[in-house]
C-alpha cells in the first residue's frame, strides 16, 4: 500500500481518530446539552468504540494480502500499523467497550461529568492504541504521558471517597516517576544513537555502552511502571482499592496493555538481540516482580487488592514472553511474543471479568474486605461462581485460560534458556494458586453473615458483560487457537 | 469417530452443570439433585464398563486398545509446540477407569448421607470425577497437566466444607502439597516440550533426543510430583490429615482414586518419558518403597484414630506399588496395576465402613470401640472382606496383584522385595488386630443401640464387594489387557 498521507489517515489513524472524534462529540454534546442523561453519553462512547473496532476490522481486511503483516508505515517508520498494533488496538477497544457497558454504577455518582468520564476512556484507549503503533521515541513518550494523565484523571473523576483522590494523586506521582525514567532513558539513547527511531537503536548503539546500558535500564524500568510490575507497581493496588471497580478495571487493564505493547516495541523491535543489557535486566525484574507480587497476594485482606496483586503477578509473567523472540533452544523460531500476546489477551479479559464482578458486588452494597464476601456462595451462588472463575483465571487455576497462558509463557522462557526463571515462574504460580484457593474457600467454606444480597439489584448489562468475560476465561482455555494464531501474526511483525 | 472416552470424562461435568441450576430448598429438591448427580456418575460408570468389554473384545481379536478408541483433535498449533485434545485408554487405564468410576458412583450414593449443601457436594464430586477420568485418559502432556490441576480446587473444598474438626488444616495441607505437585508437573511439561525438541506435547511422540541432564532433572521433578499424589514417604503427610479429617465420602474418593493417580502418573510419565534415569535410579525408588512400607505399617500400629490407621495402611500399600515401579519388570508392573485396582476398592470399602462405624459410635478412637460385631455383624463382615482384599487373600482383588508384584520385583531387587514382603505381614497383623479391637471382644453398653448396615450402606458397599471378588476371581481376564498397556513402558525402558 502506498504510504501517502491519505492512507495514513484512513488506515493508520482511523481507529484512533474514531475514538478521539467520538470523545470530542461527547464533550461538545455535554456542553450544548448539560442535562442530558448519562446513558446517552455511554451509548455514544459505545458507538465510538464499535467504530474503532470496525476500523481495525477494515485494516485487517486490507492486511489479508500483505505477507509482511504491515498495513502501512508512515513518518519515516515512526508509526507503523501492523498486525501487532491491530492486536493491541482490538484488545484495548474491547476493554473500553466492556468498561462503557458496565460503567453504570461508576457514572451514577457523577451524572454531570459522565461525558468527561467516557471521553477520558476513549482518549486513553486511543493513546494505548497509538503506543502499540509507535516506533519513534518522542511520540511514544507523548502517548505514554497522555495515557497516564487520562487514566489518573479518570480515577480522580469517579472517586467516591477521599482515598480515591489521594490514590489518583499517588498514581500520578508513581506514573510520573515511571515516564520520567522512560524520558531520561530515551534521551540517553538518543544522545548516543542520534536517532529517535526505535528500529535503528540496535544498529546505532555500538558506541558508548555505559550510556546505552543506563538508557536501556531506565527505559525498561520506567515501562515496567506502566505495565504494573515491580518496582513501580504500588499504584495497581491503590487504584484497585480506592477507585470504583468499573473504572479501576479499565485503568489497570489499559495501562497493562499499553505497558506490554510499549515494552515489546522498545525491547523486541527496538533493542533486539543487539543490545544485551535488557536481556539480563528483564529476567531480573521479572524474577523480583513475580516473587514480590505472588507473595503479597497470599496476605491480602481485601478482594480488590488481591485482584490487583494477581494482575501484577500475571503482568510480571508476561515479561517471560519478551525473552524468547529470536530462536529457541533447538534453533527453531521462538514463540515468546506469541505467548506474551496470548497471555496479555487472557489477562486483560480476566482482569475485566474480575473487576466487572466486583463492580456488581459494589452496586449490590457488598463491602470489599474478605469478611464481607465470606460465605458469599450461601447468599448468591452465581456471584460466587463468577468471582471464582474470574479470580481463578487471573491466578492461573487449571484448567482455565490463565493456566494455559502461564504454561505457554513458562515453556517459552525455558525455550529461551531461562530455565531458572521458568522454575521461579512455576513457583510464583503455585503461590497465586494458593491465594486463589484461600479466596475461594472464603466464598464457599466459611459461613458468612446474613446480609441479604442478590445480583438482581445490579444492571442487566453489567451481569451480561461480567458473565461473558468469565465465560471467555473458560472458553479461551478450550478454543485458544484463534487467539494464538492472531498473536503469532502480531508477533511476526514485531520481530 | 468414537466419543466413548469423551463421554466418560465429560458426562459428570455435564450433569454437574445441570445440578447447578436445580434448587435445594427442601428434601425433595435435594433428592432430585442427588439423582441428577447419580445420573452423571452412572453414565460414566456404565460407559466405562461397556468400554472395558469392548477393550476385551478388541484384545481378543488381536487389536490394541489405544488406537481403536483414541480421540485426537488439535488443541492449538500456533506455538512452540502443538497440543492436542488427545484422549486414549490402554490396558493400564482401562481397569483404573473401572475403579474410579465405581468409587465415584459410591461417593455419589453416599451423598444421601449429606444433608446440607448437597448441591455443592455433588457438583464438586462430579467435577472431581471429570478431573480424575481426564487424568487417566489424557494422552497429551498439557491436557494431562490441566486435568491434574483441576483436581485441586474441588478436593480442597470437599475436604474443607464437608470435613469435621481440623478439616481446615487438612484441606490446607492437601492444597499446599497438590499445588507443589502441579507446579512440578508444569515444569516437567515445559522441559519435555522444549528439551525433547519434538514440537509436540503428544505423549505418543518419540522423546529420545534430549540430554541426560535434562532427562534426569525431568525424571526427578515428575517423580516427586507423583510421589506427593501417591503419598510416598516422606511426602505423605497431607494424606494422613486429609484421610482423617475429611467426611467419609470424600475420604473414600481420596483413598480410592487420588492415590492411584500418583502411581498412574509415575508409570505413564516418569517411566515412559524418562526411561534412562528411571532405570538408573531404580535402587533409590525401591529404597523409598522399603522405608515407606515399614513407616506405613508401624505408623498404622501406633494409631488410635480409625481413619488415620487406614491412611497409614494406604502408605504401606502404595509402597508395594512403588516397589513394582522400582523393579520395572513387566510382571511387577502388571501386578502394580492390579494392586492399584485392589487397593482402590479395598481402601474405599474400609473408609466407608469406618465412616459408618464413626457415625454409629460417635467416636473415632479405636480404643473406645469394641464388641460391635454383636450389633453390627454385617458391618464387621464388610470390614473383614476389605481387609482380606488388602492383605492379599486368594480370590480377592489384592491377591494376584501382591503375588505378581513380589514375583516380578524379586529378580531385580531381592532384599528390598523380601523386606517389603515382611512389612506385609505386619500390615496383615495390623488390619486383623484393629478388626479384633473394633468388632470383637466384650460388647460395650454404650454401643447397645448401634444399628447394623442400612439399605444405603448396602447400596454403596455391595458394588465394591462385587468388584473386589470379580477382580480376584477373574484376574486372568484382566491381566492380558493390563499387560498390553504395560508393554509400552517395558519397551521404552528396554530402549525399544
Amino acid at each position: 500500500m502506498a504510504p501517502d498521507f491519505t492512507h495514513a489517515l484512513t488506515l493508520a489513524l482511523l481507529p484512533e481518530a474514531m475514538l478521539v472524534g467520538t470523545a470530542l462529540v461527547s464533550v461538545v454534546i455535554a456542553v450544548l446539552r448539560p442535562g442530558l442523561r448519562p446513558d446517552i453519553h455511554r451509548w455514544i462512547a459505545c458507538i465510538g468504540v464499535l467504530g474503532s473496532l470496525a476500523a481495525c476490522g477494515l485494516v485487517l481486511l486490507g492486511l489479508r494480502n500483505e505477507r509482511s503483516g504491515v498495513a502501512i508505515t508512515v513518518w519515516n517508520g515512526g508509526l507503523v500499523v501492523d498486525s501487532f498494533a491491530l492486536f493491541i488496538a482490538i484488545l484495548a477497544s474491547v476493554s473500553a467497550l466492556c468498561t462503557c457497558l458496565i460503567s453504570d454504577s461508576a457514572v451514577r455518582s457523577i451524572p454531570t461529568r459522565s461525558s468527561a468520564f467516557y471521553a477520558l476512556i476513549l482518549v486513553s484507549t486511543a493513546a494505548a492504541e497509538a503506543i502499540a503503533a509507535e516506533r519513534e521515541m518522542t511520540t511514544l513518550f507523548i502517548a505514554l504521558a497522555l495515557l497516564l494523565v487520562c487514566l489518573v484523571a479518570l480515577g480522580a473523576l469517579v472517586k467516591t471517597n477521599p482515598r480515591g483522590a489521594v490514590s489518583s494523586f499517588e498514581h500520578l506521582i508513581e506514573g510520573s516517576v515511571g515516564i520520567a525514567a522512560v524520558l531520561y532513558g530515551l534521551a540517553l539513547l538518543y544522545g548516543t544513537t542520534r536517532s529517535t527511531n526505535l528500529s535503528t537503536l540496535a544498529a546505532a548503539s555500538a558506541g558508548a555502552p555505559g550510556a546505552v546500558a543506563l538508557g536501556v535500564a531506565l527505559t525498561v524500568l520506567g515501562l515496567c511502571g506502566t505495565l504494573g510490575v515491580f518496582p513501580l507497581r504500588r499504584w495497581v493496588g491503590r487504584v484497585a482499592t480506592n477507585v470504583p471497580a468499573g473504572a479501576a478495571g479499565f485503568i489497570i487493564v489499559t495501562s497493562l496493555i499499553a505497558g506490554a505493547a510499549a515494552l515489546a516495541r522498545v525491547t523486541v523491535s527496538g533493542f533486539g538481540p543487539g543490545v544485551g543489557v535488557w536481556r539480563w535486566l528483564v529476567p531480573i525484574v521479572a524474577a523480583v516482580a513475580l516473587g514480590h507480587a505472588s507473595l503479597s497476594s497470599l496476605r491480602e485482606t481485601t478482594v480488590s487488592r488481591l485482584i490487583g496483586q494477581l494482575v501484577s503477578t500475571q503482568a510480571a509473567m508476561l515479561l517471560l514472553g519478551l525473552l524468547a523472540f529470536t530462536t529457541g533452544s533447538r534453533g527453531l523460531p521462538a514463540y515468546g511474543v506469541t505467548a506474551l500476546l496470548g497471555g496479555l489477551g487472557v489477562t486483560a479479559i480476566a482482569t475485566l471479568a474480575a473487576f466487572s464482578v466486583l463492580a456488581m458486588l459494589q452496586v449490590a452494597g457488598l463491602g470489599d474486605s474478605m469478611d464481607d464476601v465470606r460465605g458469599l456462595a450461601h447468599r448468591s451462588a452465581p456471584a460466587a461462581l463468577l468471582m471464582t472463575v474470574s479470580v481463578g483465571t487471573l491466578a492461573g487455576v487449571p484448567p482455565l485460560a490463565g493456566f494455559l497462558s502461564r504454561v505457554l509463557l513458562i515453556s517459552s522462557a525455558a525455550d529461551a534458556h531461562y530455565g531458572w526463571l521458568a522454575i521461579l515462574a512455576a513457583g510464583a504460580s503455585l503461590l497465586t494458586l494458593l491465594a486463589a484457593v484461600r479466596f475461594v474457600a472464603t466464598l464457599y467454606a466459611d459461613a458468612g453473615d446474613a446480609v441479604p444480597f442478590t445480583l438482581g439489584a445490579t444492571p442487566v448489562i453489567s451481569r451480561i458483560v461480567a458473565s461473558a468475560a468469565c465465560l471467555a476465561g473458560v472458553g479461551l482455555a478450550v478454543i485458544i487457537q484463534p487467539l494464538l494464531a492472531v498473536a503469532t501474526a502480531g508477533a511476526g511483525t514485531l520481530r | 469417530m468414537s466419543i466413548i472416552l469423551s463421554t466418560i470424562v465429560w458426562s459428570p461435568l455435564l450433569f454437574a452443570v445441570i445440578a447447578m441450576f436445580l434448587p435445594e430448598r427442601n428434601e425433595e429438591q435435594r433428592a432430585r439433585v442427588r439423582t441428577i448427580a447419580l445420573g452423571g456418575a452412572g453414565v460414566s460408570f456404565f460407559v466405562t464398563t461397556f468400554f472395558a468389554i469392548l477393550g476385551q473384545i478388541g484384545l481378543g481379536q488381536g487389536g490394541g486398545l489405544a488406537s481403536a478408541y483414541e480421540e485426537n483433535h488439535t488443541w492449538f498449533s500456533s506455538f512452540l509446540f502443538q497440543a492436542h485434545y488427545d484422549l486414549t485408554a490402554d490396558g493400564i487405564t482401562l481397569p483404573l477407569l473401572v475403579v474410579v468410576t465405581t468409587v465415584f458412583g459410591c461417593a455419589v450414593f453416599h451423598s444421601w448421607k449429606v444433608h446440607e449443601r448437597v448441591r455443592l457436594y455433588v457438583i464438586l464430586v462430579l467435577l472431581l470425577e471429570t478431573a480424575v477420568t481426564g487424568v487417566l485418559c489424557s494422552a497429551d502432556f498439557v491436557l494431562f497437566a490441566a486435568f491434574w490441576g483441576l483436581l485441586l480446587l474441588p478436593m480442597y473444598l470437599l475436604i474443607r466444607v464437608f470435613g469435621g474438626d481440623g478439616a481446615r488444616r487438612a484441606a490446607a495441607w492437601f492444597a499446599a502439597f497438590h499445588a507443589v505437585s502441579l507446579a512440578l508437573i508444569v515444569v516437567t511439561v515445559a522441559i519435555i516440550v522444549v528439551e525433547a525438541g519434538t514440537q509436540s506435547s503428544d505423549m505418543a511422540t518419540d522423546l529420545q533426543k534430549w540430554s541426560i541432564t535434562a532427562e534426569t532433572f525431568g525424571f526427578w521433578l515428575s517423580f516427586v510430583a507423583f510421589a506427593i499424589a501417591m503419598a510416598v514417604f516422606p511426602v505423605h503427610t497431607w494424606m494422613l490429615e486429609a484421610q482423617a479429617k475429611a467426611s467419609a465420602g470424600v475420604a473414600t474418593i481420596l483413598s480410592g482414586t487420588m492415590l492411584l493417580l500418583g502411581a498412574y502418573g509415575m508409570m505413564r510419565i516418569s517411566l515412559v518419558v524418562f526411561p534412562v534415569p528411571a532405570h538408573y535410579y531404580s535402587f533409590a525408588i525401591t529404597g523409598l518403597a522399603v522405608v515407606g512400607a515399614f513407616w506405613g505399617c508401624i505408623g498404622a500400629l501406633r494409631q488410635d484414630e480409625l481413619r488415620r490407621f487406614i491412611a497409614y495402611m494406604n502408605v504401606a500399600q502404595m509402597s508395594l506399588v512403588l516397589l513394582a515401579i522400582g523393579a520395572q519388570t513387566s510382571v511387577a508392573l502388571v501386578g502394580a496395576v492390579l494392586l492399584l485396582a485392589g487397593q482402590g476398592f479395598g481402601s474405599a470399602m474400609l473408609t466407608l465402613v469406618s465412616g459408618a462405624i464413626e457415625e454409629r459410635t460417635r467416636t473415632t478412637s479405636i480404643r473406645a470401640m469394641g464388641g460391635l460385631v454383636t450389633q453390627a455383624p454385617r458391618l464387621a463382615g464388610f470390614w473383614l472382606v476389605a481387609a482380606a482384599s488388602l492383605i492379599g487373600v486368594p480370590l480377592l482383588a489384592g491377591f494376584t496383584g501382591d503375588f505378581m508384584v513380589f514375583a516380578g520385583s524379586f529378580p531385580e531387587h531381592r532384599i528390598a522385595t523380601v523386606l517389603v514382603m515382611a512389612s506385609v505381614i505386619v500390615t496383615t497383623g495390623g488390619l486383623l488386630w484393629v478388626a479384633n479391637r473394633v468388632f470383637f471382644g466384650p460388647a460395650r453398653d454404650q454401643f447397645a443401640r448401634v444399628r447394623d448396615v442400612t439399605l444405603l450402606d448396602l447400596t454403596v458397599l455391595i458394588p465394591l464387594v462385587g468388584a473386589v471378588v470379580l477382580f480376584g476371581v477373574r484376574a486372568g481376564a484382566v491381566v492380558p489387557v493390563i499387560a498390553n498397556g504395560v508393554l509400552e513402558i517395558t519397551t521404552r525402558i528396554s530402549g525399544g
